[in-house]
């Protein structure tokens, strides 16, 4: 008899201590940085360091969904129009005075230690195979550490060892790293917004701060007005961005 | 008429309204030094070329926009003295009415510059900015006059069908009268896209063009176009037989291979092959200079009617700092005529002296004889200039 007390209180107890699954925890955080809606817009504000060498301030204007984004700088007030075009693979950068838009490679990065894909929404579940290998207390915040590898070379990073708040199920720290296994730079993510989707109040980024692994270099990124918002097609049509 | 029904429409439901405009001013100076033994243009009597300018130019760009509609002006007005005249105007280099008629489907109006292709030296996929505004790098290009119909049923398509009614604010209502069709396909990382131009009383322009992204660092492009020129200039090689105007060409290719590599740190070099069967072969082209130097009336003929590019076959090379940076920028260029063996050094570096102000520099070096595309009509050029960010 006490045995099978001891059986079916288990079958209660159990599924409440089951691991959660790492694709849905991806999915939680990537909304949290603009991911998974059907699309996105907000202002950003980046700030970038290399050593004591402090770059100019830039702002953007960023409209994005999973597969595209369209950066615009307003300030500083002399590259104002500036357009960096994102689909797939394929950025384009457009200005006022250009006879045309021009290819441009990721390698030619927007602000300092930002990449291009830093500065779109995220979609690491659709880019990513994760796996979670531990749980970890990050400034005294429970996280489940989570391993990703690119499902493809699409992907701005090759692996991520991704940190996801217990509680909140957003992205608290990164570690990106190359294919050998180096560790490149590392990020981290406050959320102070807050966005509306589907009747909910969802927390949303509000800074991130991303340091280079081997020199005094970091950048700022600073969100705001971010705001749920459907983004047609045409608005990332190459013949349209003038 | 649909088209105002369709504005009024969107007009009516005001929705939210967003404005904003910007502007720059430029002043500038350019210096050239003009070959007095120029074959094409024997002491500066039939070009009429200023030995220097300067300059005063101001750009502005106006949108209003709500979710529907969005209205955009760019005019710009100009003052510019040289040591024989003065010049001022005011144009519109670019306007445009866009209703987003449905999520895929939007409708245009105005004055826009439908530039295509990747190409930095010359566009050959480009029927009306063959030369990407190279002739005259300090102007901005302006637009044509069109109607647009755009389809973006997804991410990777674009189909446009737009009718030209004029070309804009250039002289030469060239394109008055016109079709264009235009489709564009986007994969994972290349992109492509053809173009069909007919022009009333005209063969067709037919272009195709790509680029592909090896990695992150290498990308392939290409451009390849067939075409007719009107008022084609014809040089025999035998240089006893006269200039003909042919009015309309036959039919030729004209095709671009390019490679770009991109450096860590951003910089970036290009190397480009351009064949262009309109331009003349070696002996035709030195038969061209030889008439030139004729008379008068023949050196008019010559430069007149040229073709684009004089030559058939060029190597263009580029070397350039990132782009994407906001603070400074450099690029080297240089241009190599395969067919006659001249040669074109061109550098441009700017800087910006504060959050509005930018100082720059465009400087180009043309070596080679009074007989050769490059050299024939001036040796070297400088332009120093300044420009302010508004507001």
């Amino acid at each position: 008899m006490k045995n099978i007390l001891i059986i079916i209180m288990l079958c209660f107890v159990s599924p409440a201590f089951a691991e959660p699954d790492a694709q849905t925890l991806l999915q939680h955080a990537d909304r949290a940085r603009g991911g998974g809606l059907p699309g996105v817009v907000w202002d950003m504000r980046l700030l970038s360091r290399d050593g004591d060498k402090v770059a100019e301030e830039q702002r953007l204007r960023v409209s994005s969904n999973n597969e595209a984004s369209v950066a615009e700088v307003i300030e500083p007030v002399r590259s104002k129009g500036t357009k960096l075009l994102q689909v797939e693979h394929n950025m384009w950068l457009t200005r006022p005075g250009l006879s045309k838009p021009i290819p441009v490679s990721p390698r030619q990065r927007m602000s300092g230690q930002a990449s291009n894909g830093d500065i779109a929404a995220t979609n690491y579940a659709g880019d990513y195979e994760g796996v979670i290998v531990s749980t970890e207390s990050i400034d005294g915040e429970s996280c489940y550490v989570l391993d990703l590898t690119a499902r493809h070379k699409r992907t701005t990073y090759d692996k991520i060892r991704y940190y996801i708040s217990v509680k909140g199920e957003v992205g608290v720290k990164a570690e990106f790293y190359s294919l050998s296994g180096k560790l490149l730079k590392t990020a981290r993510f406050d959320y102070a917004n807050f966005i509306e989707y589907q009747g909910r109040r969802i927390p949303f980024v509000s800074r991130m701060v991303i340091r280079d692994a081997l020199i005094d270099a970091e950048t700022i990124m600073e969100f705001g007005g971010a705001k749920v918002k459907k983004i047609t097609v045409s608005e990332f049509d190459l013949g349209q961005m003038q | 008429m649909l088209l105002a029904v369709l504005v009024s429409t969107a007009f009516a439901d005001e929705g939210d309204w967003r404005t904003s405009w910007d502007g720059t001013l430029y002043g500038y100076a350019n210096r050239q030094s003009l070959r007095s033994d120029s074959v094409l243009n024997p002491a500066n009597q039939i070009a009429r070329l200023a030995p220097s300018s300067t300059t005063l130019e101001s750009r502005f760009n106006f949108k209003a926009e709500n979710e529907a509609l969005r209205l955009t002006l760019r005019p710009i007005v100009l003052a510019q003295k040289s040591n024989q005249t003065g010049v001022r105007e005011a144009y519109w280099s670019q306007w445009q009415l866009r209703l987003r008629a449905s999520e895929a489907l939007n409708l245009a109006a105005g004055r826009e510059v439908l530039n295509l292709g990747v190409a930095q030296f010359r566009s050959p996929s480009s029927p009306f900015y063959f030369d990407n505004g190279r002739a005259n790098p300090m102007r901005e290009l302006s637009g044509v006059d069109a109607l647009k119909l755009s389809w973006n049923p997804d991410l990777q398509h674009t189909l446009m069908l737009a009718r030209i009614n004029a070309s804009g604010h250039v002289a030469q209502n060239t394109w008055r009268d016109s079709w264009l069709v235009k489709l564009d396909q986007r994969g994972e990382r290349w992109s492509a896209g053809m173009v069909v131009l007919k022009t009333a009383q005209r063969g067709a322009f037919l272009a195709t063009q790509g680029q592909f992204s090896l990695n992150d660092a290498w990308l392939m492009y290409g451009e390849l176009a067939s075409s007719t020129r009107i008022n084609s200039l014809n040089s025999l090689p035998d240089s006893t037989q006269p200039f003909t105007i042919s009015s309309e060409s036959a039919r030729k290719l004209t095709g671009l291979a390019g490679l770009a590599y991109t450096l860590e740190n951003g910089q970036s070099l290009n190397a480009e092959y351009l064949h262009d069967a309109h331009g003349y072969t070696a002996a035709e082209e030195g038969a061209y200079f030889q008439r030139a130097a004729a008379s008068h009336q023949n050196a008019g003929l010559a430069l007149g009617l040229a073709p684009q590019l004089l030559g058939r076959d060029f190597l263009h090379l580029v070397w350039q700092t990132n782009l994407m940076e906001s603070s400074r920028y450099a690029r080297l260029m240089l241009t190599h005529s395969l067919t006659d063996g001249g040669d074109e050094l061109t550098g441009y570096g700017e800087i910006s002296v504060s959050e509005r102000v930018s100082a720059y520099l465009l400087a180009a070096l043309n070596a080679g004889s009074a007989r050769q595309e490059f050299s024939s009509l001036s040796r070297n050029s400088v332009t120093l200039g300044v420009k302010v960010a508004l507001p």
